[in-house]
């Protein structure tokens, strides 16, 4: 897990590009990086055009987290900033699917 | 048994929304024009019709249902391409779910062979897809569970039971050490299960509390398993978080829920399992663009408030019901007006008491009709939404390119009024492409773009819903009009009509039933029904052209067809009711101010204007009325196009609320009255027609006025004075 710190919050992996905003999710997506992973969404948001979240490493998650992601997507649709969750790794696809979230992961995920 | 009627009555009554969703949907599918979101709600919709029918056991249903969403699975896996071959399968798909659902609800079979064609093409579609749909199968597990209900009950034989478990945890759940996903996981593992998130109570980006739990489930699972073992998977949570499991086997699903009498909503979720949203929030559904599940939709019209019961916000009532309701507060009405009546007899200054309250009674009267009445409310969003069927199939068989535009679909009005606009807009809408939009070639050699564009809207206006069909296309053709209306006889040879008058003889009889609908001039093919049907609801219509630019037909109803505020009048011994939205000014003319036009009819000038004045009691006949206009009153009334009347009365005797009764069911149409009604005294009063009134006294009606004149106004002026 790598973490940047950044304008006092915990950020996690980080990468900015000309309003391409790539977030490298840890393996261990557990319930406090929830808000780490929040802050670091509130900011890809504010600077970025699209937003990359990089999912293939993640080996667990929790609910909160991909909460989070949820609340990211909506946003990206209401502020029509391009969101997309990429390379899902097989347990986040699991963890959606038990949460009855396929769909979702199935309209943003990007291989 | 009452119970499982109830929930059948629900399913129909969904899957009736459902179908219009998906038809919605399957409209807008172009093969350039793919919405996963839009696709992803047809999916849904169909799903959900499937998964209650197999609920109930509507075998025929469930198999063609499965299909049809095999067949959709595929179109938004991106394994099936789309094509206007496969949207054409997919909306006659539709259609014949339509079919195969009102089969079940009346009980009877398809007959044999029914839709083989149509499942036949389903089935080529979907084989092209195989291979790829095999992976898809496992990313959604809870499919097999529905499949299994699918081919013939399965569940019901093997004894295993479907619940529904409704679970919302505890916002703060997650800091407790626990995870829902551990509770799901468990339910999955108890059987078949299909999990819907609801994220309905989301709140924004900004607002996100991360540690907590802003999300819920329901969860359908078929299993061998009972209901204590469902409850034991939620032990550690149940204490804290809400937790809802209603049991309905395959034969009986609504029956043995553990929790059965509170348990309604629950159930009848389950039967929605995969339900796109009902058609009502389907807008806010597509706008909010997230989510993936159905749950979502429903819960997205519920605030962001979030965690609010589902389907608590409102409640199915039978229209029935809210009829009686209606009729009761109108004879509310009736008696408050009557005890009103009553008390101004009595002596000045006394009782005071007894006049506010009464006064207040008038006001909560008001407030109570008008509640009612927009608990029947409807926005006309539900017809324009089957418009654009028509549309797509009228362009098909006319070769021309259209395109149909809406807006205020938001407009409410009186759902009678809604059902009732069904059959005239189709009217208009075929009119309008039929005759009023010219074919790509021409319109482009016109300098057009080869799309014609029909444009449908809705809005309030002083009272009263306005809709307008508006086309831009050709116009129409006058010279033609009014040679058919020669043809016909409906017009003298050599007469001097306006434009606006040549227009308007399209709505008469005489004149459609003349032009078959394939006859490309001259518009008017079945105006008159229109008109007719327009007019039974206490409405007008009428239509401005411009030639070459093309037509609009604008329609105006009243909001109810129940209440309306009126100006009771009085002729002779009679009362009538002139609708106060008509009403401009009542005044008592001078001599000066009246002019006699021979054999035609009096006017009269008000405010720099020449009115045409026309006489009620000649216009009905009525003996001992005031026939002088300097004498009795000219109530001064004007139609929704805008035109003036000044109406002779004897009397006005005040503003009141009125009851609207029918006159066509209870007797039969006259021209020139809209409803009768129930005075506050008991007595019978006619609600007037103020277009009517002017038709009247311009063609058929206008004989006895003219005739009347003639007699006491054998030189026209002095004697009108």
């Amino acid at each position: 897990m790598s973490k940047d710190e950044e304008n006092n919050v915990a950020l996690i992996k980080w990468s900015e590009d000309e309003g391409r905003v790539k977030l490298g999710l840890p393996s261990d997506l557990d319930l406090a990086m929830a808000q780490p992973l929040l802050d670091s969404l509130r900011h890809a948001f504010a600077i970025g055009d699209t937003i990359e979240i990089l999912a293939d490493g993640v080996e667990r998650v929790s609910t909160a987290c991909v909460q989070a992601l949820l609340v990211a997507s909506r946003t990206a649709t209401e502020s029509r900033q391009t969101f997309a969750i990429v390379g899902p790794s097989a347990p986040f696809a699991d963890a959606c699917s038990d949460l009855g979230l396929s769909d979702w992961l199935k309209q943003w995920r990007r291989s | 048994m009452e119970d499982l009627q109830q929930f059948k009555q629900t399913y129909f009554e969904e899957s009736g929304e459902f179908l219009g969703v998906a038809e919605t949907g399957l409209l807008r599918l172009t093969p350039g024009n793919a919405d996963m979101e839009e696709i992803n709600a047809i999916f849904r919709a169909v799903h959900s019709i499937k998964g209650g029918g197999g609920a109930f056991g509507f075998s025929d249903l469930v198999a063609f249902a499965h299909e049809f969403e095999t067949v959709m699975d595929g179109v938004r896996n991106g394994t099936i391409a789309i094509t206007d071959e496969l949207v054409d399968t997919l909306i006659r798909s539709n259609d014949v779910l339509g079919q195969l659902l009102a089969h079940a609800r009346d009980g009877t079979r398809p007959p044999a062979g029914f839709a083989g064609q149509i499942v036949a093409s389903l089935k080529n579609f979907a084989a092209s897809a195989i291979q790829e749909d095999a992976d898809v199968e496992e990313l959604y597990a809870p499919s097999p569970a529905v499949t299994a209900a699918a081919t013939g009950g399965a569940t019901a034989a093997d004894g295993r039971r479907t619940y529904s478990v409704r679970f919302r945890p505890k916002a703060d759940l997650l800091l407790t050490g626990n995870d829902p996903t551990f509770m799901l996981r468990a339910l999955k593992a108890l059987g078949d299960a299909e999990i819907e998130c609801d994220i309905g109570g989301l709140p924004t980006l900004a607002h996100l509390e991360p540690e907590l739990i802003y999300l819920q489930w329901l969860v359908t699972v078929t299993t061998a398993k009972n209901t204590s073992d469902i409850q034991d998977i939620f032990e550690f949570v149940s204490d804290e978080s809400l937790v809802e499991i209603a049991e309905h086997s395959a034969e009986s699903p609504a029956s043995a829920a553990s929790k059965a009498e509170a348990k309604p909503p629950a159930a009848a979720a389950a039967s929605k399992a995969g339900a796109a949203p009902p058609a009502v929030y389907a807008t806010e559904a597509a706008a909010s663009a997230t989510a993936a599940k159905p749950t979502a939709g429903r819960s997205s019209a519920q605030s962001e408030g979030g965690h609010a019961n589902l389907g608590n916000h409102t409640i199915r009532v039978d229209l029935d019901k809210i009829d009686r309701l209606v009729n009761m507060v109108g004879e509310m009405v009736i008696t408050q007006a009557m005890v009103a009546e009553h008390v101004r007899d009595l002596p000045q200054g006394e009782f005071q008491e007894l006049l506010e309250g009464l006064e207040q009674l008038a006001q909560h009267t008001r407030e109570l009709r008008e509640s009612v009445m927009s608990i029947r409310a409807q926005p006309v969003g539900s017809v324009f939404s089957r418009m654009p069927r028509l549309v797509r199939e009228l362009a098909t068989a006319t070769g021309k390119d259209v395109s149909l535009v809406t807006s205020g679909e938001n407009t409410e009005v009186d759902k009678t009024v809604v059902e009732n606009l069904v059959d005239p807009l189709t009217h208009m809408i075929r009119n309008s492409i039929d005759h009023g939009l010219e074919s790509p070639d021409t319109r482009e050699a016109t300098g057009k773009p080869r799309t014609g564009t029909v444009h449908l809207s809705a809005a309030h206006r002083s009272g009263r819903i306005v809709i307008e069909v508006a086309d831009d296309g050709k116009g129409i053709d006058r010279p033609r009009v009014m040679q058919k209306a020669v043809e016909k006889g409906l017009v003298q040879a050599g007469a001097t009509l306006s434009d606006e008058e040549i227009d308007n003889l399209i709505f008469l009889p005489g004149f459609s039933t003349a032009d078959k609908i394939s006859n490309i001039s001259g518009r008017g093919v079945g105006m008159d029904v229109v008109r007719r049907n327009i007019t039974s609801l206490g409405g007008r219509i009428g239509v401005y052209s411009t030639p070459g630019q093309g037509s609009r037909f604008i329609l105006s109803l009243p909001l109810t067809l129940a209440v309306l505020d009126g100006m009771v009048i009085s002729v002779g011994a009679e009362r009538f009711v002139l609708p106060l939205t008509n009403i401009i000014e009542s005044l008592r003319p001078k001599i000066a101010d009246l002019h006699g036009l021979v054999n035609k009819c009096d006017v009269m000038m008000a405010r720099g204007e020449y009115i045409r004045l026309v006489y009620l009691h000649a216009l009905f006949g009525i003996p001992g009325a005031i026939t002088d206009a300097t004498k009795g009153l000219v109530v001064l009334v004007e139609t929704e196009d805008g035109g003036r009347l000044g109406l002779v009365v004897d009397e006005v005797l005040g503003q009141q609320q009125v009851v609207i009764k029918s006159l066509e069911s209870n007797y039969r149409r006259l021209d020139g009255v809209a409803a009768a009604t129930i005075l506050g005294d008991g007595r019978v009063a006619l609600i007037l027609d103020v277009a009517g009134l002017q038709e009247m006294s311009q063609h058929g009606g206008s004989a006895s006025s003219v005739a009347q004149r003639q007699v006491t106004a054998a030189s026209p002026q002095p004697h009108v004075m």
